[in-house]
């Protein structure tokens, strides 16, 4: 069976997301107002029109778990294949504590899940990555160029947490693969990776008979001169949800229309768990602008260059600016809020006042009473 | 599957009094208060009260809502014990013929029913906002030993007269039942949700199909016939918000009454979450000059202009300069630059072209001119267009009559 198959790799990563990463995986992270970040990436892979994905994960999935379901919301959830979560139930490196060391360490450990897929191509992805990919046009550039391996590759060099960094050749072709840099050069990596189903669970064996973890050092460097090696460049947005500024900035991002024109773009919608929710609410005194709003809002102080999640509650006299409030949050009556990052059921108790910084956001963890 | 008590709910009128609205869809399927559908109310109500077996009467324009209830996932219908099952009219071997009534509509499926073996059947209508836990009123129909129960709610007695009215003892069962009476006795006005033993529901069905002269309706016919025979039919007294929807002005005064939770329409309340089919769209966008007070909105939605008093649903766009008040605009409606549009409710996917003028307050008009406007879904109106209030455009934007 031709087509595409997804692995979405979920564990945890060394990261600088703070308050934000202490209950829950990056990938399940919330972002735009109503999304997690794997949102993106599965609906990337089902808009290309794979049924069948796979998610890698070790550590704090609780939440993922939750957000995932059964993958109904992807249309993932299906008699023969569809969303199969894979837990590191046969993991036994230094008794199953440690998170992967990399990419073909877990892979390795879901070397019988491989096996069985039932696709000629398999595309992999990070939970961590925001963006709405073409992948099926990438597939088709991947099988015409003859190329072993497509990585995907922004036009930048912007700096992220642990990054990787390709030199492309005028063709196309990479002909470095750089990470661990001070300052980031060449094209910034989205750690994503078409290849065929054979060369994969090639790769995987060679990589388990050595000892070796490391997708990009054992297999994109190693292998640079022996194996077709392509980056196919995406021009558009493309966020890394790795620290808490690059969520900050790639949030804010989102109010911009060409931005959000570009990510929800309605040929390949973005697929989410829904909430139930009524409309949101803007009462007589209140005020919004420039701002992204989820269901189940009500407000009556004042918003401004925010983004707010399901069910956040502003009262009158409370001023908000440039903050990302998730679900649930409340800001009593007459606080003032700027720059500031409020996880899931925070309350800022009346009259009380938090000022961040555009550079340095404060961030409050799940279900503070400020 | 044996279950003490399923749920029938009629959802196969036309809804000619909603006019375009329902063109194309039956009325159940009507939006409502920017991200629901009037059925998701009786659905909601049953998936709350636990009732998790649902028949869904339909016979006019069933496509919309046929494929918006689908497997009844949203509502946690989908059960392999039950679950929710749309009945339409069907041929059988002697033939076949349209439901010819309320009460007809269950006659035809008595065969459904058996399936269940219920002991108790509730019968609900699909036109009705409202939030009630069915549960207590099928423990007021055991408690009583009643063979029917019919919820009730006092209403102005000024307002009677529009109503069925039930006059009721001491006890609060039903003594007599006048259908809109001139001079009513009592303000208690039936609700249209009846819960019925089954086993006498269905004998009364039987009956009433074999009278020739019976329209086969609930109000008109069973609930007589079971008076006049001297069952038991008991009131179940409902306090709290309910409104019938069935007219374009209702459907206008439900929409305003839930942005105010002091009308007693609270859907901000989840202790009785109201369920709906969710789309994929994402989140509302509120522009730099976008001027919004005491609205709703939703996702997908674009607003950049100026909206007051109105209820907003999916995918809605107000550009720049433009204004809307008083108004319910039903999914996907783009209203453009300079256009205004007030009092007036505009049908899924209307297009009002830059600087028209929609409607208009009753302040500004004589009161013999004033009325809601309406336009049918899909009805796209060009520039500089104006549209009097009280006037209905169909979806070619050529005014109907109402």
């Amino acid at each position: 069976m031709n087509g595409l198959h997804g692995i979405v790799f979920c564990y945890e990563k060394r990261n600088n997301l703070r308050e934000l990463g202490e209950v829950r995986s990056a990938a399940s992270i919330p972002f735009g107002g109503r999304y997690r970040a794997i949102d993106f990436a599965l609906s990337n892979l089902v808009n290309a029109g794979a049924k069948d994905v796979g998610v890698v994960l070790h550590g704090r999935y609780q939440s993922l778990l939750d957000h995932l379901g059964t993958g109904k919301n992807w249309d993932l959830s299906r008699r023969r294949g569809g969303l199969k979560i894979l837990p590191p139930f046969a993991y036994t490196r230094e008794g199953g504590e440690m998170a992967f060391r990399g990419k073909m360490e877990a892979l390795s450990n879901v070397r019988s899940y491989l096996s069985e897929i039932r696709q000629d191509y398999v595309v992999l992805l990070e939970g961590d990555l925001v963006v709405n990919l073409p992948l099926a046009d990438i597939l088709e550039e991947h099988i015409r160029s003859g190329a072993d391996i497509t990585a995907v590759c922004g036009n930048d060099s912007f700096y992220v947490e642990n990054g990787t960094y390709f030199q492309l050749d005028r063709d196309g072709r990479i002909s470095d693969v750089l990470y661990h840099l001070n300052t980031p050069r060449g094209n910034r990596s989205l750690e994503v990776y078409l290849l065929s189903r054979e060369l994969l669970l090639s790769l995987v064996d060679e990589c388990a008979s050595h000892d070796l973890y490391s997708w990009r050092r054992d297999v994109m460097q190693a292998k640079l001169n022996t194996l077709k090696i392509r980056g196919y460049v995406w021009g558009g947005f493309a966020a890394q949800i790795r620290s808490v500024q690059e969520y900050y900035d790639r949030s804010m991002q989102l109010l911009e229309p060409e931005i959000r024109a570009e990510l929800f773009c309605p040929q390949r919608p973005i697929f989410a768990k829904s909430a139930d929710r009524s409309s949101a609410y803007l009462g007589p005194e209140g005020r919004c602008v420039n701002s992204l709003v989820a269901d189940g809002c009500c407000i009556e102080g004042s918003v401004e260059d925010s983004i707010l999640f399901p069910g956040v509650v502003v009262e009158k006299g409370a001023s908000v600016r440039g903050c990302v409030l998730f679900k649930d949050t409340a800001v009593r009556r007459g606080a003032a809020l700027a720059h500031v990052i409020a996880d899931k059921r925070v309350e800022v108790q009346p009259g009380q006042t938090l000022i961040g910084q555009a550079t340095y956001p404060v961030v409050v963890s799940k279900g503070s009473r400020v | 599957m044996k279950k003490e008590c399923i749920a029938m709910l009629l959802a196969g009128g036309q809804g000619s009094r909603l006019y375009v609205l329902t063109g194309d869809m039956a009325k159940p399927a009507v939006p409502f208060g920017g991200k629901y559908r009037i059925i998701d109310f009786p659905l909601s109500n049953c998936a709350n009260s636990g009732i998790d077996t649902v028949g869904v009467l339909t016979q006019y324009r069933p496509l919309e809502l046929n494929s918006y209830i689908g497997s009844g996932q949203p509502w946690d219908l989908d059960v392999s014990t039950g679950g929710v099952h749309i009945l339409p009219p069907y041929m059988g071997s002697s033939g076949g013929t349209w439901y010819k009534g309320t009460a007809n509509a269950i006659y035809q499926n008595i065969g459904f029913v058996d399936l269940y073996d219920p002991e108790y059947v509730v019968i609900l209508s699909g036109d009705h906002i409202y939030k009630m836990d069915y549960s207590k009123m099928v423990a007021r129909h055991r408690d009583a030993g009643a063979a029917c129960t019919i919820s009730v709610m006092e209403v102005p007695w000024s307002d009677a007269p529009r109503f069925g009215i039930m006059n009721v003892d001491g006890e609060d069962n039903v003594t007599e039942f006048q259908e809109k009476p001139k001079e009513p006795r009592s303000n208690l006005a039936s609700m249209g949700i009846y819960v019925f033993s089954w086993p006498v529901l269905r004998r009364y069905l039987t009956e009433d199909e074999q009278d020739a002269a019976s329209e086969n309706d609930f109000g008109k016919n069973i609930i007589p016939k079971m008076l006049a025979a001297g069952e038991k039919l008991a009131a179940y007294r409902f306090e709290g918000y309910w409104k019938d929807v069935g007219t374009l002005e209702s459907l206008w005064d439900a929409n305003m009454d839930m942005l105010s939770p002091e009308s007693g329409l609270d859907l901000m309340d989840e202790s009785w979450p109201i369920f709906a089919r969710s789309v994929s769209m994402p989140t509302a966008f509120l522009g730099r000059n976008a001027r919004v007070t005491h609205s709703a909105f939703n996702r997908g939605s674009d607003i950049e202009g100026t909206v007051e008093n109105s209820v907003l649903s999916q995918g809605v766009n107000v550009a720049e300069g433009a204004c809307v008040s008083y108004s319910v605009l039903l999914p996907g409606v783009q209203v453009e630059a300079g256009a205004c549009v007030r009092y007036a409710i505009v049908g899924e996917g209307c297009r009002i072209g830059r600087n028209c003028r929609v409607g208009a307050a009753p302040e500004d008009t004589p009161p013999e001119q004033w009325g809601l406007t309406v336009l049918a879904p899909g009805c796209r109106l060009a520039e500089e267009r104006i549209v009097s209030p009280g006037v209905m455009l169909d979806r070619n934007g050529e005014e109907a009559a109402r």
